[in-house]
């Protein structure tokens, strides 16, 4: 039993030298753990799509190989989601030349006028798509809005947070940023 | 009044218990009752998210009057007033206002099944005209008859059969079952009536605030929507099977709504309704007057009746009404609506009271519990790693 106990002391002691030779990944951990991001047990692919964007233009999951994605699921009837696109938009502003994409899919099932009224109304640049059929909600498991979801630039899913969240923060951007690091 | 009092008491907690944690438990999550949107008016409309609690409460004001019989209006003075001889009366109803306060509770156990509570407090008043005897023996037209206290307590579960969506269905449908509790009463007794010897007699089915008996409630509920609309049917049968203390009981009502609402501005809904209800006759008079001879000419059961409030044939019938109404949502979890009803076919059992118009008013308010996804958020699915 001793001997177990110290083992784990030395392994964590070791852990905490390990951490603090790299101070970036204690900081990234923590910046998930603010924004109450949970983190995969397992990293796996996320699942393609293919879905058309308020420009008529079909977008792939594809076409962001490379860059770090916030993928967010929302719906013109969602408060909360309509809530959190604006901070999105910052994000995107703040961190798109630096190869972090934000991608939000709307899964209103009718009037994708209402959708593209409310991007052009708070001036959203970054992809906008449709999801009328719900499969890509369905891929994705959604049970509630908004659902946001990171995946890395090799197109492995990192991080689920379920509900609103401020996108623009310290936090929010520090746990981008690394996602586009670990290349 | 003491019940009164306690009423008010009640819902004063209520709103204090809503409105302290309300801060907090706004985390920003949209639900999964989304495109489930009903009238509030309906039983069971308005169901709480999964874990959480709605507290609604709801000022009714209904005016009823004139006299109808069947399909055709009455005249009191030329066509009911005279002699209480079964066809003519001593004293006939002219119009009847009631102020109902409901107030309701409702807790979502899971994604299907919800129970509810509630509970009314009444005020009914009826204005009286006398025939020409009684007008010259106590020297006035007539009186205004009132009555208030605490109505029957119902308890209602509801539990969604179907449903072909999780996140934001557009087709479900649910069953409804409960009981009305007698917690009101069914002995209300006259106490400012003119004529002497009345004060201390029962007053008429209409004026008790309780049917006195366990009554089974069972119904359905068809759920639709097709962004921005929402629409579907609910029925509801409220069966009288046994015979109350005083040894009557209320016919079964049958009610069954039709709802089309149309979402204006995110946080406005514009609401019409077709409601119809078949309510059966009383069974028979309470023990007071069957016996007793209380509404009866001259106190005894053989006297015909002085008013035909008293008969039990005299009730019930068939309605359809027209309510039209919005909701709207002030701030999140808050919903306010109002609606106004009015009548549009009534064909009824006897001479009574037909309904004027009514005018209703509900606030209602969700509160989450730190089981609500609003406090946990829904957990991240295990089918992609997490
Ligand atoms: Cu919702």
């Amino acid at each position: 039993m001793k001997m177990t106990a110290r083992l784990k002391l030395t392994l964590m002691t070791t852990a905490l030298l390990l951490g603090s030779l790299h101070p970036s990944v204690w900081a990234h951990q923590q910046a998930f753990e603010n924004m109450g991001i949970t983190k995969p047990r397992v990293e796996k692919s996320a699942p393609g799509f293919a879905l058309q964007d308020i420009q008529g233009n079909m977008v792939n999951l594809e076409d962001f190989r490379g860059k770090a994605i916030l993928l967010n699921f929302w719906a013109t009837w969602c408060e909360a989601c309509k809530e959190e696109l604006p901070s999105m938009q910052r994000l995107y502003e703040a961190l798109s030349s630096q190869g972090v994409e934000v991608v939000a899919i709307s899964i209103d099932r009718r009037n994708f006028d209402r959708v593209k009224k409310y991007a052009k109304e708070y001036n959203l640049t970054f992809p906008v798509l449709w999801d009328p059929e719900q499969k890509v909600r369905k891929h994705y498991y959604i049970m509630g809005l908004p659902t946001t979801y990171l995946i890395d630039p090799n197109g492995r899913l990192k991080g689920f947070a379920s509900g609103a969240r401020v996108w623009d923060s310290p936090d929010s951007i520090q746990a981008l940023t690394s996602l586009k690091e670990k290349l | 009044m003491l019940k009164k009092n306690l009423l008010s008491l009640l819902i004063a907690n209520v709103f204090l218990l809503i409105f302290v944690p309300l801060s907090q438990a706004y985390i920003g999550l949209c639900c999964a009752h989304c495109g489930g949107n009903m009238p509030l008016n309906i039983p069971g409309g308005g169901i709480p998210e999964t874990h959480e609690f709605r507290f609604k409460v709801s000022q009714m004001f209904m005016v009823m009057g004139p006299l109808r019989d069947g399909t055709r209006d009455l005249d009191n003075a030329a066509e009911l007033l005279g002699p209480a001889n079964g066809t003519t009366f001593a004293v006939t109803p002219e119009e009847m206002r009631t102020y109902m306060t409901m107030a309701s509770v409702a807790y979502s156990f899971t994604d299907d099944f919800a129970m509810m509570a509630m509970m009314s407090y009444i005020r009914n008043e009826m204005d009286m005209q006398f025939n020409t005897p009684l007008q010259s023996s106590t020297g006035t037209r007539g009186f205004t008859m009132t009555s208030d206290g605490q109505s029957d307590l119902t308890v209602l579960g509801k539990y969604r059969l179907y449903k072909d969506d999780n996140l934001a269905p557009t087709k479900q449908a649910s069953v409804l079952f409960g009981l009305s509790l007698p917690t009101g009463e069914i002995e209300k007794e006259f106490t400012n009536n003119p004529v002497n010897g009345q004060n201390g007699t029962i007053l008429p089915f209409r004026m008790q605030t309780g049917s006195g008996t366990v009554d089974p409630i069972i119904g359905v509920t068809l759920q639709s929507s097709t962004d921005p609309w929402w629409y579907g049917a609910n029925a509801q049968l409220e069966a009288h099977v046994y015979n109350n203390d005083q040894g009557y009981r209320r016919g079964s009502e049958l009610r069954y709504d039709f709802y089309l609402m149309r979402q204006v501005h995110s946080r406005v809904v514009l609401l019409g309704e077709l409601q119809g209800w078949y309510e059966g006759t009383f069974n028979r008079e309470p023990y007071r007057g069957r016996i007793l001879g209380e509404g009866h000419a001259g106190g005894t059961p053989s006297g015909g009746f002085l008013s035909p409030l008293f008969d039990p044939k005299n009730y019930g019938g068939h309605k359809l009404a027209v309510t039209l109404g919005l909701q709207f949502q002030p701030i999140p979890l808050h919903v306010v609506e109002m609606a106004a009803t009015i009548p549009i076919y009534q064909d009824l059992n006897g001479p009574q009271l037909r309904d004027d118009y009514m005018l209703q008013f509900t606030y209602y308010v969700e509160l989450p519990t730190k089981k609500s996804r609003r406090y946990t958020g829904f957990k991240a699915p295990k089918e992609l790693g997490f």
